[in-house]
């Protein structure tokens, strides 16, 4: 199991150039937990992601992981810990798929000579994991979108870090793929113990697989907590702005939206 | 791509499976490296016995041992010699300065001649040879400043808001423009008898290397190959996007400059000695690419599909007919093509 | 644009933008003033009396008079060849609706050296009026091989892919044309002759020539400008608007090659004037074709006038080609397209 690791925001703001996003943040990262980030578009969820995972830098306030700021840990330290998928990562031209998810062992190797036994494994079981390793030798050119989602995946777990960020790790993706995804992610979790926070669009998909929900709302962090304190119809009227009753979910008693909208209503 | 796709069923037999397709992957680039370093010294060997009169090859060395021999010493210690180094040298800088910005900025497109490094370079040392009348080591110095100036110009009008590779490429071609026209002003006040080397330097050319104009650029391509080796895992890194890079570890502004910075020293002091030589820098990386696959570091190979360009060209120039072309025109005889080719194939898969 | 008022009761049909008068009034002092310093300066300059004996009193026959006559039909020859090129740009612009469409960037220059080059070297040709058609049958095929490889998959031919289809269409056809010469020395004094002649080799002969087709390519561009603005809202609107498209932007098209292409077999290449003279003129009076059409041609005059007076001077004693200075007026044109588009528009 992965080690436990205190990893927690302070007041944090972070933006872009001349534009605030997020807006003094505190959150404490729950350790060996699946966390979701949920909120409405350009509520900064992306921006928050991306902070924490330290690809941008926050004006103000301070990320911590075990006590120390992130900033002061040296950066392929960090990449041994904090793992990140980007939302949409960019695929090098004909590249083997091996050869690929071998990248991610970039902050486990010296700067020359080839793979340890170590990086074999880590690259073969993270294949295995996500059930690609018979497209080992393949092309990545040559899989579909959602062999290539599970590349990226397994990727990210060849990094072996103790807590991974996604971004969005469903998009553009079937409905069949998306559960398949987020029940491998669950898998990896469940496993290994590794802390897992994503973003995700759906918030139906988000109730039923988080262990704990941040809820966004401009910026600002306005509900945590596990799915059921979190997702009501009233904070999704607020934080969605839409109107919707909330069931327990037929299948996993986790908390479901149903929208109301303005006709249908019986 | 003929692997067997069966599934092993637990981690040891995974692993074995995939450390057999890299054993295959690496044996295919062994081979290719090593045919293309055989076939890079045969060219170099063939530079040193063709020419006005063919020596043999046992002369050719007893000469290069320094022995006196009559003729053939001064033909091949005093113009042979440096005409296969300059493109030995010339032909590597040029392949792995080209794979460098092309495997950084993940586009075939964006190598210092599209983007205008090269004419940088080009007009600083016009300049230095036509109005200054400055030496040789003046002029590579100067062609490397103005190298970086070029970059860092183009660097800062393209930042905009998003970084876009397209953007950066328009305004190289911008800038090229502006520097060409440079070119043809300093040619205009240059004197009379200035003008033909200049525009002989200008196209490419091995003609006239001197054993004493090459120490810069052996220098700088062996003082940065190391560093550019070195660095060839993160550029791997860099290569799947600015977010994953870091998340993995890699700073990834400096690892930018310093990769930057190594690429134009080698391009600009290897412009300042042969002058452009059309599309070696082009055409070294996507042919390396071909030749040995994507998945290793393919700086080695790069480099040495220059150097088999380069003499490849310059013996075709020299011998294949009647009239003798400077390396420069067959290369871009042969390069321009290519880039059509390419184009039609990016456009096609709209990858523009 | 859209202010349409009705309350006088008539329909301001031809809807004038609003600094129109302004605009052409400026460009035509600007024309006259570019038209007299092109008279008076140059390696030598001529002082003012000598302009007037020169221009009004053909009975005076000092050094300085004669000079000032050579200017005459190198002054016309550079107004004529500005308004073909800037006209040249927007009709390109209009019909690719492409903002960095010049026929330099299009590849169109270096298609019409080639073949004036071959027919140099292969047909012994050596004067303007035998290798004008040949320069335009390499304008016009370059043009549509550089627009069809731009144009292939997804998105049609944005400026990126366009720019890049130009240059390296014009990469492949200068080494072509470079291997050509180097072997025959009479035809490279010939072509060089041609590719520095700029402006500065226009005569009577020259303009002679070249009014034809000038008049031809203007007033096509002139009767297609109001169907042009249909296309400027997109094919299918275009349709919608009955405007036979394809028909159009052959029409247009040719006389945009018809233009730079005797421009370039005159004068040599000359590049960017089209972009900078439609960019200048849409900054001023908006995108209306009806009147960017003719602003261009005047401002396109003025501009390649203007160059060739700085050529003139900056190159003193000799004289620097009129196609380096507006290349390096011109490509911070092309830099400052680039920089402010958006990342998806590229």
């Amino acid at each position: 199991m992965k080690p436990n690791h205190t990893f927690t925001a302070e007041q944090v703001v972070a933006g872009y150039e001349n534009k605030t996003v997020i807006n003094g943040v505190d959150l404490t990262i729950p350790s060996n937990r699946i966390s979701v980030i949920v909120g409405s578009n350009g509520c900064g969820k992306s921006t928050l992601l991306k902070a924490l995972a330290r690809l941008i830098k926050p004006t103000s306030g301070s990320i911590m992981l075990d006590g120390k700021p992130i900033s002061r840990y040296p950066s392929k330290q960090l990449a041994r810990i904090v793992g990140l998928l980007p939302q949409s990562p960019i695929v090098p031209e004909g590249i083997s798929v091996a050869d690929l998810v071998g990248r991610g062992r970039f902050p486990h190797q010296s700067l020359l000579g080839g793979w340890s036994k170590k990086d074999y494994e880590a690259v073969a079981e993270a294949m295995d994991m996500m059930d690609i390793t018979e497209f080992a030798n393949h092309n990545i050119d040559e899989l579909s979108g959602g062999q290539r989602q599970r590349v990226w995946i397994a990727m990210a777990i060849a990094q072996q870090t103790d807590i991974l960020f996604l971004d969005e790790p469903t998009t553009f993706l079937d409905i069949t793929y998306q559960i398949e995804i987020l029940d491998l992610l669950t898998d990896l979790n469940r496993k290994h113990g590794t802390t897992i926070v994503m973003v995700l669009h759906d918030i139906n998909l988000s109730a039923r697989y988080a262990d704990h929900i941040f809820a966004l709302q401009e910026g600002r962090l306005v509900a945590e907590g596990n799915p059921t304190e979190v997702i009501t119809s009233e904070r999704v009227k607020d934080v969605f702005g839409l109107d919707c009753a909330v069931i327990p979910d037929p299948v996993s008693g986790s908390p479901m939206i149903v929208p109301k909208g303005r006709y249908h209503a019986s | 791509m003929t692997m067997t796709t069966s599934r092993p069923d637990n981690v040891s037999s995974s692993v074995a499976f995939i450390r057999a397709g890299r054993r295959h992957r690496q044996r295919r680039w062994m081979l290719v490296t090593g045919t293309m370093a055989l076939l890079a010294a045969a060219l170099c060997c063939a530079m040193l016995i063709l020419g006005n009169t063919i020596y043999p090859l046992d002369q050719v060395l007893r000469a290069l041992f320094g022995e006196q021999i009559k003729g053939v010493s001064f033909a091949v210690s005093t113009l042979r010699l440096p005409r296969m180094l300059a493109g030995l040298f010339a032909g590597f800088a040029f392949g792995i300065a080209g794979y460098t910005f092309q495997t950084l900025l993940r586009n075939p497109l964006a190598n210092p001649n599209v983007i205008g490094i090269t004419s940088g370079s080009s007009a600083a040392a016009v300049f230095c040879l036509t109005v200054l009348q400055a030496g040789n080591a003046f002029t590579s110095v100067a062609a490397v400043v103005a190298g970086l100036l070029t970059v860092v110009v183009i660097y800062i009008l393209s930042r905009g808001k998003i970084f876009s590779i397209g953007r950066l490429i328009l305004i190289g071609i911008g800038i090229q423009a502006m520097l060409d026209a440079v070119i043809s002003y300093l040619l205009l006040i240059s004197s009379e008898k200035d003008v033909p080397t200049a525009i002989q330097w200008l196209s490419g050319s091995l003609n006239g290397s001197k054993m004493n104009e090459l120490p810069p650029l052996v220098l700088i391509v062996l003082i940065f190959t190391p560093i550019l080796m070195i660095l060839g895992k993160h550029l791997h890194v860099l290569e799947l996007g600015e977010q994953s890079a870091s998340s993995l570890g890699v700073s990834t502004d400096k690892t930018r400059i310093a990769l930057i910075v190594a690429a134009v020293f080698i391009v600009a002091i290897a412009t300042a000695t042969t002058g452009p030589i059309a599309f070696v820098s082009f055409l070294a990386g996507p042919i390396a690419k071909r030749l040995v696959g994507n998945g290793s570091y393919n700086l080695i190979p790069a480099g040495l599909v220059g150097i088999n360009l380069v003499l490849a060209a310059d013996l075709v120039g020299q011998f294949a007919f009647v009239t003798r072309f400077p390396v420069g025109v067959i290369t871009g005889l042969l390069g321009a093509p290519y880039l059509i080719f390419l184009l039609i194939r990016m456009n096609r898969k709209g990858e523009l | 644009m859209s202010n349409v008022t009705v309350s006088n009761g008539r329909r301001p049909s031809p809807h004038i933008p609003k600094h129109f008068y302004t605009v052409l009034i400026v460009s035509l002092i600007l024309l006259g003033t570019s038209i007299l310093a092109s008279l008076a300066f140059g390696s030598r300059s001529v002082p003012f009396h000598d302009l007037i004996n020169g221009l009004f009193r053909p009975e005076v026959d000092t050094y300085e008079a004669n000079i000032i006559r050579k200017r005459i039909s190198r002054t016309v020859f550079s107004l004529f060849c500005g308004a073909a090129l800037g006209v040249s740009g927007s009709l390109m612009q209009a019909v690719t609706r492409n903002p960095i469409a010049d026929p330099s960037i299009l590849g169109v220059n270096t298609g019409a050296s080639l073949f004036v080059v071959c027919g140099m070297a292969f047909f012994g040709m050596t004067t303007a009026s035998q290798y004008i058609w040949l320069a335009m049958l390499g304008a016009g095929l370059t043009s549509i091989f550089v627009f069809g490889i731009g144009s292939l998959g997804r998105g049609g031919a944005t400026p990126i892919k366009l720019v890049l289809a130009g240059a390296a269409t014009s990469a492949a056809l200068s080494s072509l044309v470079t291997a050509i010469l180097i072997p025959r020395s009479h035809v490279m004094d010939q072509f060089r002759f041609w590719q520095v002649g700029s402006v500065g080799a226009g005569t009577w002969g020259s303009v002679t020539t070249f009014i034809p087709f000038l008049l031809v390519g203007l007033l096509i561009g002139f009767l297609t400008s109001p169907a042009l603005n249909a296309l400027a809202l997109g094919d299918e609107a275009a349709k919608g608007l009955g405007v036979k498209t394809g028909t159009l932007r052959l029409i247009a098209a040719l006389a945009g090659v018809v233009l730079c292409g005797a421009a370039t077999a005159l004068a040599g290449p000359i590049g960017f004037i089209g972009l900078l003279a439609t960019h200048l003129v849409r900054l001023l009076v908006g995108a209306d074709l009806r009147f960017v059409i003719p602003l261009s041609a005047v401002a396109g005059a003025v501009i390649l006038t203007v160059s060739d007076i700085a050529g003139r001077l900056i190159g003193s004693p000799g004289e620097l080609e009129v196609g380096v200075v507006t290349a390096f007026v011109g490509a911070p044109i092309l830099i400052i397209l680039a920089m402010r588009a958006k990342v998806r528009s590229l």
